[in-house]
């Protein structure tokens, strides 16, 4: 019985402090920075083109084999008249949400620091009826990136913190 | 009699088959165990597992050692350091990768946390089985969200971590991970308080706990059972202690062991283990310096010398070892996942057979399996 | 021929109609306010905030459970057995709600005054058992085989207790009609007298209630709800209905028979509404009680619970009604019964005690162990 009462205090004292409810559709946790929800593709705003170049770096890399990418040369290239010192850019991109793993390779084989980590809530709130809808083209990767919504986090592997 | 008024031509009296799983609140996952009851008691168990064979160990033959992290997170969802740990260990000793010091530290806080979080999981769910109302099960998840936002903060990553790399760390932890931990630390030691008022001196929990799904030492052993589920029978196997890894040898701690093998010293030992790993993660802290995280010169892409190496860790469950064959290049020959909870799982009939029905079930609960180790 | 009710003279068959309409209105919103307080209740022992998103504070959750469940498809396995398995809800309904006829909310305000209200009641509320059974071998379904065997083997095991603490009470009031053996409370509430009885009513009652620590029946890590694994939509709701106001009307009987129900100890005269808020109070601390266990106990096992009742609820209910008899017909003061009911109740905590700390291995069938190892 000393037990049971014991039982009793515990659940009583819990029953004083105060709730830990993360009231999730109102109240949304402030993500860290290094939060990864799903890959994404970050934009150049001083030439206005996607970083990507379309290597097929982080095509090889990925293990559950996401993404397809298809490169096409720069409209934009100085050698044609533009402004862009990339010769070849990103033609289409497509990653399928619904078999990426997050795993975080692609970010770390990128040789352009051109994709990251989606560390918004938007990442995380991808309800679709279809799953053929989580197959994002490059305007879904892109856009975010585009409108400024993202600060995004590339971690350099193996860097250590300044000590 | 019962026997005269009912022919045995016409009445063939059977035992009663109970479908236990793979939809079943307390299977803990997907598994399924066909019971035959003779009433309340019950007389066979026969498991069925493999509903999640994902065939992770394949997998990871085809792709090389940064990409199978991924999936060793994936083969112990709930503890997925000390899985990630024991495969990234098992490369290093093929490949001869010389770790950095900061990094083994990271390594161990992180797999005690991991083990913390794992055990508060195994505290829920085994008082939801001995039919406490929710309570420990929300207490579990209140201390474990904590453990889980800070690995959040560190890799990125809630469950699937993907964190630790051959040679080191993917990258090295916040600049806050110090006082983080320490934060998580006292909650989770309010936790542990929680339960051990809420459970351990319980009369009803001890009256259901007590003498329940008994295993003797000896058998324990012969059928290859390890971690708390062992040591709960009183054998004080611990591969920290056994066979120090990291630098588990460094680290003053005790291996609480039962005594009388049965679902409750199971329990004990766990909720023992727990503030075991409270003390061990404050006595790394004080030795966390800063430092390099990964060895000086390491290859864009690992390749190891042919060879074949088994490594086991102790992870929450028990023994979780890697056995990798390596016939040179950049991925595994062969790739075995040797589990705890598989073996932990073998004598599950011999210790729930001449038991209740609800025995079985926190017999089940007190071993604690996570099925996508069961089946990988 | 005419009764009186509330202010008018009426028909006595639209008299009766009437208060069972109202009976039954008052049930179901009752009731409904318990599931919501019960999930509040709990929620916060758990540190979370229950339900919250419909109406202010949640308070519509239970109205809204409600529509959903009525709105439900009625379905019925195609093996089970139509009529045990459609009117099982009913007969775990009915008797609840027959058990209301005699209870004292207030002074006046009951459905019919009986001479012997309490047996009445045990009587009829004994009656749900019947329907538990009916729906476990109705559905044809094991789960629910093994949780209607499970609550038969509980009920008829906690009933005895339940009647015999009751008795014993109504051995020191004198009678068994509820509304006399609330008014012979007005200078000491009757747990005074007989606290031992009080606690093995309390036990007996979360028994008979089919509440944590001994939710047996409907074990829901064991056997999925028991019972009730086979229904759906409004028959289940039923089931949950007859759950809730049961334990309601359980809450007002303990009130009344062990706290002295709407009669007020320190002397004046109460008017109606105070006297309902006195009931409220009362029953309260009842329902209460029952959360808080519910939140902080593990759940029995069918031969503990068995052995509980008759190897110690059952012998020292019945030592309670001897020693009532035996003080009654020799004479002596009171205050006897006080002080052995307390040393009743010391004795169950030491009993209790004696029996875990020496925890018996059950000795497995060694044919089976055999076959195991083999």
């Amino acid at each position: 019985m000393k037990g049971l009462a014991k039982s009793m205090w515990t659940t009583l004292a819990v029953f004083a402090r105060k709730p830990v409810t993360r009231d999730y559709p109102t109240y949304h946790k402030p993500l860290p920075e290094r939060d990864r929800a799903f890959p994404l593709l970050l934009w150049d705003k001083q030439i206005d083109e996607p970083f990507c170049t379309g290597c097929h770096a982080c095509e090889r890399a990925c293990p559950v084999e996401c993404m397809t990418v298809l490169m096409k040369d720069n409209p934009n290239h100085r050698s044609v008249g533009g402004n862009s010192g990339r010769r070849k850019i990103i033609d289409k991109f497509w990653i399928d949400y619904a078999r990426c793993m997050r795993c975080n390779i692609c970010v770390e084989v990128c040789n352009f620091d051109a994709i990251a980590m989606n560390n918004t809530w938007q990442g995380h709130e991808l309800s679709v009826y279809d799953r053929k809808d989580l197959v994002m083209d490059l305007g879904a990767l892109t856009s975010l990136s585009h409108g400024g919504g993202i600060t995004e986090w590339v971690p350099v592997v193996g860097q250590a913190n300044e000590a | 009699m019962a026997s005269e008024m009912l022919p045995d031509e016409e009445y063939e009296v059977q035992d009663l088959l109970l479908n236990v799983g793979p939809q079943h609140p307390s299977t803990h996952g997907v598994f399924r165990m066909v019971m035959t009851v003779d009433g309340e008691l019950v007389k066979d168990v026969v498991p069925y597992i493999g509903y999640l064979h994902r065939g992770a160990e394949k997998l990871c033959e085809t792709m090389d050692y940064r990409q199978g992290i991924g999936f060793m997170d994936r083969t112990e969802y709930l503890a997925g350091h000390n899985a990630e740990l024991s495969y990234v260990m098992a490369v290093e000793k093929l490949a001869g990768l010389e770790v950095p010091e900061r990094a083994q530290w990271i390594r161990m806080i992180l797999c005690e946390l991991n083990r913390l979080s794992s055990h508060f999981m195994f505290m829920g769910a085994f008082g939801i089985d001995v039919g406490v109302f929710g309570t420990p099960f929300i207490y579990a998840w209140r201390e474990r969200e904590a453990i889980i936002d800070l690995f959040e903060e560190i890799s990125g990553d809630r469950m699937m971590y993907a964190y630790f790399r051959p040679g080191g760390l993917a990258w090295d932890v916040p600049t806050n991970f110090v006082q983080r931990v320490k934060e998580v630390l006292v909650s989770s030691k309010t936790g542990i308080k929680d339960f051990d008022g809420l459970l351990t001196d319980n009369e009803i929990f001890r009256a259901r706990t007590q003498g329940i799904g008994y295993i003797s030492a000896e058998d324990a052993i012969d059928y290859g059972m390890s971690g708390p589920s062992l040591r709960g029978s009183g054998v004080p196997m611990d591969v920290r202690k056994d066979e120090p890894y990291l630098y588990y040898d460094q680290i003053k701690f005790e291996v609480p062991v039962g005594k009388n093998g049965d679902v409750f010293d199971r329990y004990i030992c766990r909720l023992e283990e727990m503030r075991q790993s409270v003390s061990i993660i404050e006595q790394c802290l004080e030795h966390l310096q800063p430092g390099p995280i990964m060895p000086e010169r390491m290859p864009r892409m690992l390749r190891t010398p042919p060879g074949e190496v088994y490594v086991r860790t102790e992870a929450p469950r028990g023994e979780y070892g890697v056995y990798l064959v390596s016939k040179g290049g950049n991925r595994p020959y062969r790739l075995k996942v040797r589990s705890a909870c598989l073996s932990n799982l073998q004598p599950l009939k011999q210790m729930s057979v001449g038991q209740y029905v609800a025995d079985a079930i926190i017999v089940l609960g007190s071993i604690d399996i996570v099925l996508s180790e069961v089946d990988r | 021929m005419n009764t009186h009710f509330i202010f008018w003279d009426i028909n006595v068959w639209a008299d009766g109609a009437l208060r069972l309409l109202m009976i039954t209105g008052l049930m179901t919103v009752v009731a409904m306010g318990l599931i919501y307080l019960e999930r509040k209740v709990l929620a916060r022992f758990h540190q979370r905030v229950g339900p919250q998103r419909t109406g202010p504070l949640g308070l519509l959750q239970s109205v809204a459970d409600a529509l959903k469940l009525v709105g439900k498809e009625d379905l019925r396995p195609t093996n089970a057995d139509p009529w045990t398995f459609e009117l099982a809800p009913y007969l775990v309904f009915i008797p609840i709600f027959l058990g209301f006829v005699v209870i004292p909310f207030v002074a006046d305000w009951q459905v019919r005054v009986l001479d012997l209200g309490i047996l009445y009641f045990v009587a009829a509320s004994s009656l749900t058992i019947v329907g538990w059974v009916a729906a476990g071998w109705g559905s044809d379904n094991r789960y629910a085989m093994i949780g209607g065997l499970r609550s038969a083997a509980q009920a008829i095991s906690y009933e005895l207790p339940l009647v015999l603490s009751l008795l014993s009470v109504g051995i020191v009031a004198g009678t068994l009609n509820l509304n006399e053996m609330v008014q012979g409370q007005s200078a000491v509430p009757n747990i005074v007298w007989q606290p031992m009885a009080f606690f093995i009513f309390f036990i007996a009652a979360l028994a008979e209630l089919n509440r944590t620590p001994f939710d047996i029946p409907v074990g829901e890590s064991e056997v999925v709800g028991g019972p009730f694994v086979e229904y759906s939509g409004i028959r289940w709701s039923m089931f949950f209905l007859g759950e809730y106001a049961g334990m309601f009307i359980m809450s007002i009987l303990a009130g009344a028979v062990f706290l002295g129900g709407y009669e007020w100890p320190f002397g004046g005269e109460l008017g109606r509404g105070w006297q309902v808020v006195l009931v409220g109070v009362k029953s309260s601390i009842f329902i209460f009680l029952v959360f808080w266990v519910r939140a902080s106990m593990p759940r029995l096992r069918i031969d503990q619970l068995m052995g509980y009742a008759w190897k110690v609820l059952v012998p020292l209910s019945l030592v309670q009604v001897l020693l009532n008899g035996a003080v009654l017909v020799y004479g002596g003061p009171k205050i006897i019964l006080t002080v052995t009911g307390l040393a009743g109740i010391v004795f169950l905590f030491w009993i209790t005690d004696r029996a875990v700390s020496k925890p018996r291995v059950r000795p497995a069938n060694p044919a089976m162990q055999t076959e195991a190892a083999s």
